[in-house]
């Protein structure tokens, strides 16, 4: 019996476009705009100026408060620090030069490292959540946190992407090293991998291995596939039949969740000393000419993704281009924005692959609240919020939501159910902070 | 490229589903009814549903046009509700009635119905401005058009509706008017009545209800397609039943062995529950939005029909308990909400807390 959870829904995967797509390495870019906010929380602060000769790996941003510090991802030189768009918003992006130089700053590999020293390896490398959050690793895998499990999302559960499938795929030792030393750090006595079902491969290469080494401490374990299986509550559950209620954090219950990147990224920083200035994004979509699977330098503009793929595709070209997946990516404005760390996915979405229709009034069918994982009711939320009664939309869970959009995606009315709630949410917080 | 763009909140895609689908998918759902009416009873149930669907879809557009000011393209008629409430009036009518005489016959069974015509604009003037428009059109409706509509007809023109016994336009001798329930509910039921009620020859007041194999077919297509939950109607035709068994065959009449069980039978397939249960008490917009709501507003279903079939003065109760039960839905969605995964009460603040607030 797979782990699953009640609610969500079966979209259209679209895996086929760059499923089977060897991981391969874009070439750096002549010029890189390295965004100082690649995290959740406050941005970096710089700490090179316009005209210095920088290399790869060096560390550029300085972190404020709790955060992770940001690297050149090429050598050159700094030639502008200005404040350029970015797919959510505007911030602070040290423009970077290339000199076609292809040196790069390593620390020093850790042989057999005490977690302390994979912790603090962890904040030196800029690791943060890869799955989109961007919340900095090292403060989730504090030794001495009381986590007794960590749980690796490899679920994958968006449509489209097929980064974290690649790299369990081709990287398995050295995921499955990563995900060791995770353990390590938090000092979790068991490590469990959440695999959706429709992955049967790699939940068998990892079986394999975990076996070939004997490893009795990590579980792989395959859950349904189902959008949103890899959100963390709903993984949580369908893998241990624990219930995190609201508010409280997943360590209080001695789990910690991370993503398949995450482990990659620890194993490449501990035993390679490489910083995080690169990572591994899917560009797909039926709108790019050929989807691929990529190392991407962190700054490098979606243009030059765009022209290393190919280009748009001609026949059928992009009406939306998405950072991220298609349920929770954002649009974009053009292809001057650059990636950053948790830029999973670029997609190219064409006419006929989204949806473009006009709301017209809720039936009151209830598909929404029959898909809802949070068992929340939407349509209850949006009728609040579009009344401007935000009390009400807070008395029906309005901050329950996880913006997953599976109601949404059912609506037959075509209702922007979740733009709504996102609206009654910004209102809340508004609300909150002015009232202290 | 770039002024090509489209900028929109997620999620960018979305379930190949529309309004309009899931009306379509009720109007192929309801065939196999219309078909077995239009065997049963001749063609003036195919006229019926065309005068009803029509004018329904009629009066919305015109509505929206003459009081929301909207061009016809844009209106809320195009998602085909009122088509859905048009087939759905005719098919809980009789074929034709005889009210100001304007009924041509020929041997003595009536070919046209002009009675039956002005019978149908009334209804679904009714059941389209009255019911639906007035209270804000699809999905606001505090009650189903067609079933209120049926009501109003039935109570409107009352003698008239009682007096429809005749043969059928094709010759058969098959009444709408009389059922089971209506007339002879002390007589004993015998096997060859319990076949005639389950193919729907033996006839009812309104000509959709009465075949319950093409009833059971538009079921199981609404289920296989995910328009309808399928525990809903089975709800409310379980409680039905075992409300009726109770109060008519144990308490009433104190049936045993098989005269029970073919009393029962008769109840589940006499008069309009079975259509009542598929078609009106799934209606979304009047049921409630959650399953304990849902269950409650069955339960609730069966026990008026059974209490009205067994105590009250009106041999057949669905369209009436389903009425009632419209009214409380709004009172259970209220008070039956889920509670979120993962729910924690909201802190209530102490006295102290809330004083040091106003200072």
């Amino acid at each position: 019996m797979l782990g699953t959870f009640r609610g969500g829904i079966h979209p259209y995967y679209g895996k086929e476009f760059s499923k089977d797509c060897l991981i391969e390495t874009m070439p750096a870019p002549q010029t890189v705009y390295i965004p100082l906010l690649q995290h959740a929380g406050k941005p970096c602060e710089p700490i090179v100026q316009v005209g210095d000769e920088v290399v790869r790996g060096q560390t550029i941003g300085k972190p404020v408060g709790n955060g992770a510090p940001i690297f050149a991802s090429i050598c050159g030189t700094v030639v502008a620090i200005e404040s350029r768009p970015t797919a959510t918003g505007r911030c602070q992006h040290i423009i970077i030069n290339g000199n076609g130089k292809n040196d790069s700053i390593r620390l020093q590999p850790l042989d057999n490292p005490t977690p302390q020293e994979i912790d603090d390896r962890i904040a030196e490398c800029g690791i943060v959540g890869m799955g989109g959050a961007g919340f900095p690793t090292a403060s989730k895998l504090k030794p001495g946190g009381g986590i007794q499990r960590l749980i690796i999302n490899g679920a994958e559960c968006e449509p489209y992407i097929t980064c974290d499938y690649r790299i369990m795929l081709e990287y398995t030792e050295k995921f499955i090293d990563g995900v060791r030393l995770m353990m390590r750090s938090c000092g979790a006595n068991e490590g469990i991998i959440g695999v959706e079902d429709n992955k049967s491969d790699v939940i068998a290469d990892l079986l394999a291995y975990v076996k070939e080494k004997n490893f009795t401490d990590i579980k792989v374990i395959g859950v349904a596939t189902k959008y949103p299986q890899g959100s963390d509550k709903q993984l949580i559950y369908a893998t241990t039949g624990l219930k995190i209620p609201k508010g409280v954090r997943s360590s209080s219950y001695g789990i910690a969740v991370n993503n398949v990147h995450t482990a990659l990224d620890v194993y490449l920083a501990v035993k390679e000393g490489q910083p995080c200035y690169s990572r591994v994004m899917t560009v797909t979509g039926g709108g790019i000419a050929n989807p691929k699977n990529l190392w991407v330098s962190s700054g490098t503009l979606y243009k030059d993704i765009i022209e290393y793929c190919g280009g748009i595709n001609q026949n059928n070209p992009p009406v939306k281009i998405v950072n991220g997946g298609p349920m929770m990516g954002k649009t974009v404005m053009n292809e001057d924005c650059s990636c950053t760390k948790t830029t999973s996915c670029l997609l190219f979405l064409t006419k006929d692959q989204c949806s473009t229709a006009t709301p017209t009034a809720c039936i009151s069918c209830a598909s929404c609240a029959g898909v809802c994982p949070m068992h929340l009711m939407p349509m209850y939320i949006e009728e609040c919020t579009l009344a401007g009664d935000y009390d009400g939309a807070e008395k029906y869970g309005a901050n329950y939501c996880l913006e997953c959009g599976c109601c949404a995606y059912v609506c037959p009315a075509h209702r922007q159910l979740v733009h709504s709630i996102r609206k009654a949410k910004s209102q809340l917080k508004a609300r909150e902070k002015r009232n202290g | 490229m770039d002024d090509t763009l489209i900028i929109s909140s997620s999620p960018h895609v979305s379930a190949n589903n529309s309004t309009r689908k899931i009306m379509l998918d009720v109007i192929i759902a309801m065939i196999p009814a219309i078909i077995a009416a239009t065997v049963i009873f001749g063609y003036l149930v195919l006229v019926n549903c065309v005068v009803c669907a029509a004018a329904c879809y009629g009066f919305e557009m015109l509505y929206e046009v003459l009081f929301n000011k909207k061009r016809a393209k844009d209106c809320s008629a195009n998602d085909f509700s009122s088509i859905v409430t048009g087939i759905m009036l005719a098919l809980n009518l009789p074929t034709y009635v005889s009210i100001w005489g304007w009924n041509i016959k020929s041997n003595d069974a009536v070919v046209f119905s002009f009675d039956m015509i002005l019978v149908c604009l009334l209804g679904s003037l009714f059941a389209i401005w009255i019911v639906k428009m007035l209270f804000g059109g699809i999905g606001k409706n505090f009650a189903n058009p067609a079933l209120a509509a049926r009501i109003f007809l039935f109570l409107a023109f009352a003698t008239a509706f009682k007096a429809v016994f005749a043969t059928d336009t094709w010759g058969q001798n098959v009444t709408t008017g009389a059922t089971w329930l209506m007339t002879d509910r002390l007589a004993p039921i015998t096997k060859s009545d319990l076949i005639d009620m389950l193919l729907g020859t033996r006839g009812s007041v309104a000509v959709g209800e009465t075949s319950m194999i093409a009833l059971a077919l538009g079921y199981i297509y609404l289920c296989v397609r995910k328009v309808i939950d399928w525990r809903l109607p089975a709800i409310v035709i379980v409680s039905t039943t075992l409300f009726c068994l109770v109060f008519d065959g144990l308490i009433e009449n104190k049936l045993t062995g098989t005269a029970l069980l073919y009393n029962m039978l008769a109840h589940v397939m006499s008069g309009g529950m079975v259509f009542g249960a598929i078609f009106m008490v799934t209606d979304y917009t009047t049921c409630p939005n959650t399953f304990w709501g849902k269950f409650i507003y069955a339960i609730g279903v069966g026990l008026i029909t059974a209490l009205i079939r067994i105590y009250g003065s009106y041999p057949e109760g669905v369209s009436f308990a389903i009425l009632i039960m419209n009214i409380v839905t709004p009172l259970l969605d209220k008070y039956i909400v889920p509670r979120p995964f993962g729910y924690v009460k909201p802190k209530k603040k102490s006295p102290e807390a809330k004083k040091a607030e106003v200072k």
